[in-house]
């Protein structure tokens, strides 16, 4: 009886098939004599009485024709005559003494690499299957986008980095009943930057109940995948997430709304798992001069389930390509890391409060103006980390909504214009001062005060929607003025997008 | 080989998207397309067809015939936008007549304020969609 092999990660599976192949993870395919033995030890092959581990061979060395494969630690699970499972600690593979697999720190980027890593393909595959498969899962709406992205400050600090960035991105989603189902990936790549790379899975249903012909309650539970390409795969995470909003008309020209979301994340770095959570009631009322008036409260909380270290030992060791050598006297303490935590301190959890409000004038039906201000303060606790960054288009984990204190203030004049172009051009400032983070000089030494930030942005934005598809347009400049230097900066943000619809279900 | 199998992978998820979201279209017509504006008389959730949330009805007044029309849009539209009773809307849709001879449009396009709500598209299938909510200001790129 002739055998094949398939190993991935580390798992080798033996089932007994009449031709012979061995399949490695990375997608080579080789043919293999199996007579003369992929796994020699007889031990291995012979062993049919035990269901779990059978055995533990260190050192087996598997011999063909074609292939050599040196498997270091060898344990066999549920034998049998028909199946075997091997499970392999480490494996290589060569031909005539050339190594077949990559070599650690020798992998070519290519504009889709990441399509080979493990759990993007895992992932991929499930969606397929998902949407294959299951007929009673067709889809109702189906989109594509592409996005050109742009800027001269990708890490939005003095140390001013272009980069280009390309997002495709997919959208299914299909009504059950009064249930929605949903799925939604995004694959961006940094062309000077692939470090930076990466995936974005959401999965999640909703489900819309009215209370009665003036208000509705939504629910929605979510899911959400992140996966970065080697360097920055601390920044990996799933998170599931809870939101609820409830609306009601409390007359035909007033409404109040109640949102309540929860969030938890689980990041491959532990330091940065939390869970988060936010409620937000906003009341608005229109008048008959085409004005509209909006007041919003908000709270929200975020606890950093374990932030601090035992001893101060920084959670990445090496520097990812985009900051060696950068931000001088930044990254000292032996590697990269802006999240070099503190050993104790408050920052476990952050409570935030805001009041925000906006004027909303209609001038005609092809012009609207608007005008917002908000208000945001930190109720309790600070930021867990030495120092706080954003990076444009790519989640940080130590940047959100709960790392700061302060201001905003911002108007949008939205105009339709001929051709049915929808065009919006917004100024916003904000002032925001980061709990707990030091201001420090460009040596890193720090100056004794809270970091604060002002900033002044100027945003264009055009939408043209084609019978099947849709194209957007953007255009940011941001001043960010701060009292540490290193976040001294002007960014220019260019973006360009393409969005299809596909065939989408019913015109019910 | 390798390239060719991603290749082969982004195709499937076009096409199964393409085959899968083909279902028998019923209900708008796109023959019957009428464009009317005027100020929303009445904002009611409604129910409009079986195994579905109620549908967002507007009633709304046309200037130029006096005519009311009740509006149809889909349900997650009552969370994505605030319409006032008293705002002017222009709607473009497909009228049908219902039994007891009220005038419906099954809504297309909305707008209002400088903005176009686009529900469907140009043959009447629609745009909307589900986990809508969660998906505000990541669709049409970065926002600051």
């Amino acid at each position: 009886m002739e055998t094949a092999f398939a190993i991935s990660r580390g798992i080798m599976t033996m089932m007994a098939f009449p031709t012979a192949k061995i399949l490695i993870g990375q997608g080579l395919k080789t043919e293999l004599d199996s007579r003369t033995g992929m796994v020699t030890t007889p031990q291995i092959i012979s062993s049919k009485t035990r269901k779990d581990i059978v055995a533990e061979t260190p050192g087996v060395k598997a011999l063909s024709d074609r292939i050599e494969a040196t498997l270091e630690t060898v344990s066999v699970t549920k034998p049998g005559p028909i199946k075997k499972r091997i499970e392999v600690e480490r494996a290589e593979f060569s031909r005539r003494g050339t190594p077949l697999l990559p070599q650690r720190g020798k992998r070519r980027y290519h504009p889709f690499p990441s399509f080979k890593e493990e759990k993007m393909k895992k992932l991929a595959f499930l969606v397929l299957l998902i949407m294959i498969l299951n007929p009673s899962l067709m889809a109702d709406s189906f989109s594509l986008s592409l996005y050109q992205n742009m800027t001269d400050n990708l890490f939005q600090n003095s140390l001013v980095e272009s980069d280009q960035l390309s997002s495709l991105s997919f959208y299914v989603d299909k009504n059950l009943s009064r249930f929605s189902v949903f799925s939604e990936g995004t694959y961006s790549y940094l062309y000077n930057n692939p470090n930076l790379t990466y995936y974005l899975q959401d999965v999640g249903l909703d489900y819309l109940h009215p209370l009665n012909e003036k208000s509705a309650v939504y629910f929605s539970l979510g899911g959400r995948g992140a996966f970065y390409r080697s360097d920055f795969s601390d920044y990996n995470y799933l998170a599931v997430n809870f939101f609820t909003a409830f609306k009601s008309y409390t007359s035909p020209t007033s409404i109040i709304n109640v949102n309540y979301s929860l969030e938890y994340k689980n990041y491959k770095s532990s330091l940065f798992d939390s869970l988060s959570q936010a409620l937000l009631v906003s009341f608005d009322k229109y008048f008959q001069t085409r004005t509209t008036f909006k007041g919003e409260i908000s709270w929200g909380y975020k606890f950093f389930l374990h932030p601090f270290l035992s001893q101060q030992t920084p959670p990445m060791t090496d520097y990812p390509a985009s900051y060696k050598g950068r931000g001088k006297g930044r990254f000292t303490g032996g590697g990269y890391s802006p999240f070099i935590t503190k050993p104790d301190g408050d920052g476990q959890g952050i409570q935030v409060f805001s009041l925000s409000g906006l004027i909303a004038q209609g001038l005609g039906n092809k012009i609207g103006l608007n005008l917002t201000g908000m208000r945001q303060w930190t109720l309790s606790g600070e930021n867990p980390f030495t120092y706080i960054q954003e990076f444009y288009s790519v989640e940080n984990p130590s940047y959100d909504r709960f790392s700061w204190f302060g201001t905003q203030w911002g108007s949008q004049l939205t105009i339709l214009m001929p051709w049915n172009i929808q065009f919006k051009l917004g100024y916003t400032r904000t002032q925001k001062e980061f709990p707990g983070i030091e201001s420090l000089n460009l040596e890193g030494e720090s100056s004794g005060i809270t970091r604060e930030d002002r900033r002044k942005q100027v945003d264009l934005r055009a939408e043209k929607n084609f019978p099947r598809f849709s194209l957007y347009l953007s255009y940011y400049y941001i001043m960010n003025h701060s009292n540490d230097p290193f976040f001294e900066w002007t960014g220019h943000f260019f973006s360009v997008g393409i969005e299809w619809n596909f065939l989408s279900g019913g015109r019910k | 080989m390798r390239r060719r199998g991603q290749l082969y992978l982004v195709f499937i998820l076009i096409f199964s998207g393409l085959v899968l979201g083909q279902k028998t279209p019923h209900f708008y017509n796109v023959d019957k397309e009428i464009r009317v504006e005027g100020p929303i008389q009445e904002i009611n959730m409604e129910p409009r067809y079986v195994d579905t949330s109620p549908f967002l009805i507007i009633k709304l007044k046309d200037t130029k015939t006096q005519q009311m029309y009740n509006i149809e849009l889909s349900p997650v539209w009552f969370f994505e936008q605030n319409f006032y009773k008293g705002e002017v809307l222009v709607v473009v849709g497909s009228l049908y007549v219902s039994g007891d001879n009220n005038l419906n449009i099954i809504a297309r396009e909305v707008r209002f304020r400088g903005e176009t709500l686009i529900l469907r598209d140009k043959h009447g299938f629609p745009n909307w969609r589900g986990g809508k909510m969660k998906r505000q200001g990541r669709k049409k790129g970065k926002e600051f």
